[in-house]
C-alpha cells in the first residue's frame, strides 16, 4: 500500500479557504476571493470561538497530529490576533512534515516539501 | 462541534482529554466569563497544556455565548450555576473537579461550589469574586454603564484606537448579546450569597488577580473572607489575565492541583515546557 502524499500548499490553503468559507455562512456563488496574506480575525473578521472550529475541521482532515490549539496556546494574544490564512496553511504543513519525520504518518515530507515550494501564489 | 442538551439549552462543548496521565487523571473544568467571552479563552490558551500534563480538561460556551444557545431571557448568575450543574450532569464523571472561573465564570464557580462542596475539590478564580453583596452593587453598576456605552459609537472608536480593531469587534459581539437578552437586567438580580453561603465555600481556592485589575485595590479581598484561599497577583496586568498572561498561570496552577491531587503528577515531556522551548522544538 502505497503510502499518502503530503498535501501541497496549494491543497492546505484551498481546504482552509472551504473551512473559513463555511464559517463565514458565504454562499458557493460568493466570488470574495481569501488571499493567503488575509488575517483571520480583522481582515475575515472571525472570531476567537471560529478558530476552535477551525481546529476541529483540520483535526478531522489531516489527523491528530494537527493539534490547532496547542500551537495557538504556545502564541502571544497580539501574533493569534494577527494570524493570516498563510500562516495557517504553514502551520498544518509543518505539523504534518513533524508527523511524517517522527513516523507517526505515512506522508511523504519529500515530495510535500518540494510540491510546497513551487506551489505558492 | 460537539453539542450537548444541558437545562434545556443546546450547549456547545469541548472536551480535551489527558495526555499520558501520571497517575489518575484529575478533572478541570474551565469556565469563561461575561460578554465577548467564550470557551476559546481558555482553549486557545489553558486547556491545551493542561491536557498536555495530565489533566481531562472540560470547557462549554456559557449560554448566550460562542456557539451556544442564546435565549432571550434567563441569565441571573444562578440560571449559570444550573448550566453548570446540567453540563457536569450531562458529562457524565462523579470525579471531584477542579474549577477554574475566568472572571465572571469564576463568579459562577464559586456559587456551584457553596451549593455542591462534595463535588469541587478546588476552585482557581481569575479575576473573579463570590457573589456577595459587594458584587452584586458593583456588578449591577458595571452593568448601566456597559449599557450606556455600548450605545455609543463614540465609545467604540475609542475602543477601536486605544485597543484595536480586534478589540472594537469583540465590543460589538458583546454589544449584540446584550441588546437581545436580558442579560444586563439579569446578571445582577439574585440576592447575594448569605454568611453561611460563603462559608459553605471550604474546598482550597486559589485567587489569581492582575495588580491593575478590578481587584487592584483590595487584592487580597476572597482571601480575607474565605480561610482555605491563597492568592497569585500578576503584576503589571489589567482584567485580562487569561488571555494575556496564560503562559504565566500554567506552572502555578499545575502546581496548585499536584499539592491538592497527591497520586498525580504533571507530565512533563517534549510537548510540555515552555512555550519557546517548544516553538524551537516545532522549529527544528
Amino acid at each position: 500500500m502505497t503510502p499518502v502524499p503530503a498535501p501541497t500548499e496549494a491543497q492546505v490553503l484551498d481546504d482552509l479557504r472551504a473551512v473559513i468559507r463555511e464559517i463565514l455562512q458565504m454562499e458557493p456563488d460568493d466570488d470574495f476571493a481569501i488571499e493567503a496574506d488575509a488575517s483571520l480575525t480583522d481582515e475575515l473578521g472571525l472570531e476567537s470561538i471560529d478558530l476552535v472550529n477551525i481546529g476541529a475541521g483540520l483535526s478531522e482532515r489531516y489527523g491528530e497530529a494537527v493539534n490547532l490549539a496547542v500551537y495557538l496556546a504556545d502564541q502571544e494574544i497580539d501574533d493569534v490576533i494577527k494570524l493570516t490564512v498563510g500562516a495557517l496553511a504553514e502551520f498544518v504543513l509543518d505539523a504534518l512534515a513533524v508527523a511524517a519525520a517522527s513516523g507517526a504518518s505515512g506522508a511523504s515530507g519529500a515530495s510535500g516539501a518540494s510540491a510546497a515550494s513551487s506551489a505558492g501564489e | 462541534m460537539s453539542m450537548i442538551l444541558a437545562n434545556g439549552l443546546r450547549t456547545h462543548v469541548q472536551s480535551l482529554r489527558a495526555v499520558d496521565p501520571q497517575g489518575p487523571a484529575p478533572l478541570v473544568v474551565c469556565v469563561h466569563g461575561l460578554g465577548y467571552d467564550s470557551l476559546a479563552s481558555f482553549y486557545l490558551t489553558l486547556a491545551p497544556p493542561l491536557a498536555e500534563s495530565g489533566l481531562d480538561v472540560l470547557t462549554y460556551d456559557l449560554r448566550g455565548h460562542g456557539r451556544s444557545e442564546r435565549p432571550n431571557q434567563g441569565y441571573r448568575l444562578g440560571d449559570f450555576v444550573e448550566d453548570l450543574t446540567a453540563v457536569l450532569a450531562e458529562n457524565g464523571d462523579d470525579r471531584r473537579i477542579h474549577l477554574i472561573g475566568n472572571s465572571f465564570g469564576g463568579t459562577v464557580a464559586l456559587s456551584y461550589a457553596a451549593r455542591n462542596p462534595e463535588r469541587v475539590a478546588s476552585v482557581v478564580a481569575i479575576e473573579a469574586e463570590p457573589a456577595t453583596a459587594r458584587w452584586v452593587e458593583r456588578m449591577g453598576g458595571t452593568m448601566r454603564d456597559v449599557i450606556e456605552a455600548m450605545d455609543d459609537e463614540y465609545y467604540l472608536d475609542w475602543v477601536g484606537r486605544n485597543f484595536g480593531s480586534h478589540y472594537q469587534r469583540l465590543t460589538r459581539v458583546a454589544a449584540a448579546v446584550i441588546r437581545s437578552t436580558t442579560l444586563i437586567e439579569d446578571v445582577a438580580a439574585d440576592p447575594p450569597l448569605t454568611e453561611q453561603e460563603v462559608a459553605a465555600i471550604a474546598c482550597p481556592v486559589l485567587s489569581v488577580v492582575g495588580g491593575e485589575g478590578f481587584q487592584a485595590e483590595e487584592p487580597m479581598a476572597m482571601q480575607a473572607l474565605l480561610p482555605s484561599c491563597r492568592t497569585v497577583v500578576i503584576p503589571d496586568q489589567g482584567h485580562s489575565v487569561l488571555v494575556e498572561r496564560h503562559h504565566a498561570l500554567r506552572g502555578p496552577l499545575l502546581d496548585w492541583i499536584a499539592e491538592l491531587e497527591p497520586e498525580w503528577t504533571p507530565r512533563t515531556g517534549d510537548r510540555t515546557g515552555s512555550p519557546g522551548d517548544r516553538a524551537g522544538s516545532r522549529a527544528s
